[in-house]
């Protein structure tokens, strides 16, 4: 195997696909007289909207021989059925008739352009409009050597922790707040054994006390962790099948036998376990302000349509959410407050394995801004690998994901593959253009 | 999603009717109102409502706390996970919204027999609104081990009233919320 070297890839809210081939929807179109353009294109709006097509421009503009241009305006979207002229609303049907409009079909691309070559392969079907992303998480757009440095070093913090002392290897979380490069808390996973069941002020004050040490370490016996596989597979997959990873196998927890005087827990994922930790530190940093928490937890059981424009209006960006703190700090007297941190916005997490859809939903809940992972999880991954939570465009917050990709030998062995590989990191950072939900809210 | 046609109706009302109750205290306690319960042979074995508020943890939803009062109480009476796992495949969950994706997720971890759930919940939902966690059906994982599990699901039970909680609490329930909608910038439209 190619010695992988250390690498950040942006994981983008949809898959990638070449932009030659992009999705696209038939429509219903004709040729018509420049001079009944704007007529056409206002009553058109009326009767005929293309609501979910607000990048396809209504008109097309072909340059013909001879210097001469020619229009074409989208009627409607043509039917799925077998015959596309069913279903032609009859407004529509009235306006080809009293203009007497030859329709055709013809195809345009059913989503908005993520990147310029993305816009530039669409408009060659039907033009269509394209918004750079004015919405940006710090590092989607690439990151500098300082950062990627950064985001190396936390990563290799979780692979240290991932590796437990009895040589089973787990999976790990390590929750940082960029700004100040620091680490809030770790954890790794805790499906087997579990230190302090219920004793939640002891959690606190360890992961306080020593934040870049393991607050806990999940012991996982009695699990073979090192089975290694006999056919070699692609490149890309483990080599072996680390069953000791939570996230891996989230349903195999009861297979797995612990000593039978401590506690055990399913549900005890690495990322589960630093989120409660993460809450922990916020209790004991900043007692007594209970009341903040309201502001958007309540969002996460937001249901009926009737209370989702309240959901709309509370919908904000990073910098609004600072800003909310702040007023609230202000109206409470507490001018410490400012400083306390809302779940975990602001906050990436490194984690070693691709999360599962009940952590990479723990995190969306908990707000977090940025995930770091290191493998992908083709058994249960929620980041890509079988769901992709960061393009579910209904969830009420969406962080930005990043691989960071290096050689899993790194598992195997002890420290020197940190210091060999990063020294010979060349810093390379592919990124996919991002669009943001957020974006499409303002158009409406 | 099954429909409610031979079940047993009076007894779901009834465990619904429970799981609103705890909602209710939810929403004294100015959480998001949502509360559940989880029952073993027709018989609840363990409540459960809504924390965010008060933890700080935004995970601490219904589901989230009743599981870990079963899991507590029945390791303290020694349970192995087997046995653990094996009653949590005689268990039926009620809730009054839709389990969101983490907790649908933890249910078929859990391997739960059913949920019975009252509104959907079309932003979160993870049996059917977002993902469908609940029909997930057999996987082989490597190993040749089928252990991707679905359960039952079934919704719209008592869905007026669970919504009706929720409304109340985004009414009138949280004084101390800010209005994001209410500060200058915000006025600006793009």
């Amino acid at each position: 195997m190619e010695r992988a070297k250390w690498e950040i890839i942006h994981i983008p809210e949809k898959p990638p696909v070449s932009p030659t081939h992009q999705p696209t929807v038939d429509v219903l179109a004709s040729v018509i007289d420049p001079k009944l353009a704007n007529t056409l294109v206002r009553r058109l709006n009326q009767i005929a909207p293309l609501e979910n097509f607000r990048h396809v421009k209504r008109i097309q503009k072909k340059h013909m021989q001879g210097g001469k241009t020619q229009l074409a305006i989208i009627l409607c979207l043509a039917s799925e059925n077998e015959n596309p002229l069913d279903g032609i609303p009859n407004d529509v049907l009235e306006l080809i008739n009293s203009y007497q409009l030859s329709a055709f079909i013809t195809k345009v691309c059913k989503y908005a352009a993520l990147s310029k070559e993305e816009w530039e392969e669409q408009c060659k079907l039907w033009p269509t409009s394209y918004h750079p992303p004015t919405y940006n998480i710090e590092g989607i757009a690439g990151f500098s050597e300082e950062d990627s440095q950064s985001v190396f070093s936390f990563m290799k913090s979780a692979v240290k922790l991932a590796k437990s002392d009895d040589g089973q290897v787990v999976n790990a979380a390590v929750i940082v707040d960029p700004l100040v490069k620091q680490i809030i808390v770790s954890a790794c996973d805790e499906i087997c054994s579990w230190h302090t069941p219920m004793d939640k002020t002891s959690v606190e004050a360890s992961c306080l006390e020593q934040p870049d040490i393991a607050t806990s370490q999940g012991v996982v016996n009695g699990v073979v962790s090192h089975e290694t596989l006999l056919s070699k597979g692609p490149p890309d997959e483990p080599k072996q099948l680390y069953t000791g990873v939570s996230c891996l196998y989230p349903w195999r927890w009861a297979e797995h036998q612990s000593h039978a005087s401590s506690y055990w827990h399913p549900l005890r994922h690495a990322a589960v376990v630093a989120i409660e930790y993460s809450a922990a530190r916020d209790r004991r940093l900043f007692p007594g302000l209970g009341q903040i928490g309201n502001q958007s937890n309540q969002l996460d059981h937001t249901l009926s349509a009737s209370i989702s424009s309240q959901a709309k209006r509370q919908k904000t960006n990073l910098k609004k959410v600072e800003d909310v703190e702040k007023l609230d700090a202000h109206c409470n007297g507490f001018h410490s407050d400012a400083a306390r941190p809302y779940l975990c916005t602001g906050y990436d997490i490194y984690l070693v394995w691709e999360p599962c859809a009940m952590c990479a939903m723990a995190l969306v809940h908990q707000r977090i801004r940025r995930i770091f992972y290191a493998f992908p999880n083709p058994n249960a991954g929620a980041l890509g690998s079988v769901h992709r939570l960061q393009g579910e465009k209904s969830l009420n917050h969406h962080y930005a994901v990043f691989r960071v990709s290096l050689p899993e030998e790194i598992l195997d062995g002890g420290d020197h593959h940190f210091d060999i590989h990063i020294n010979l990191t060349g810093l390379y950072t592919k990124t996919l253009a991002y669009d943001e939900s957020e974006n499409d809210d303002k158009k409406g | 999603m099954a429909s409610l046609g031979e079940e047993n109706l009076p007894g779901t009302l009834a465990f619904m009717e429970l799981a609103i109750q705890q909602a209710k205290l939810a929403l004294d306690s100015l959480e998001v109102p949502v509360g559940c319960v989880i029952v073993e042979d027709g018989k609840l074995i363990a409540t459960g409502r809504n924390r965010t508020t008060e933890t700080r943890n935004a995970t601490r939803h219904a589901e989230m706390e009743a599981i870990d009062v079963l899991l507590e109480q029945w390791q303290k009476n020694g349970l192995s996970k087997l046995e653990v796992a094996e009653i949590f495949s005689k268990c039926s969950l009620y809730v009054t919204c839709e389990p969101c994706i983490m907790c649908a997720a933890s249910l078929s971890i859990l391997g739960i027999k059913e949920v019975y759930y009252g509104c959907a919940n079309d932003k979160f939902g993870g049996c059917g609104s977002i993902l469908s966690l609940h029909s997930s059906s057999s996987k082989l994982l490597t190993s040749g081990t089928p252990l991707v599990k679905g359960f039952k699901c079934t919704g719209g039970i008592m869905a007026t009233e669970a919504v009706s909680l929720l409304q109340r609490f985004y009414e009138q329930g949280n004084p101390n919320a800010p209005k994001p909608h209410r500060q200058p910038g915000q006025q600006v439209l793009h």
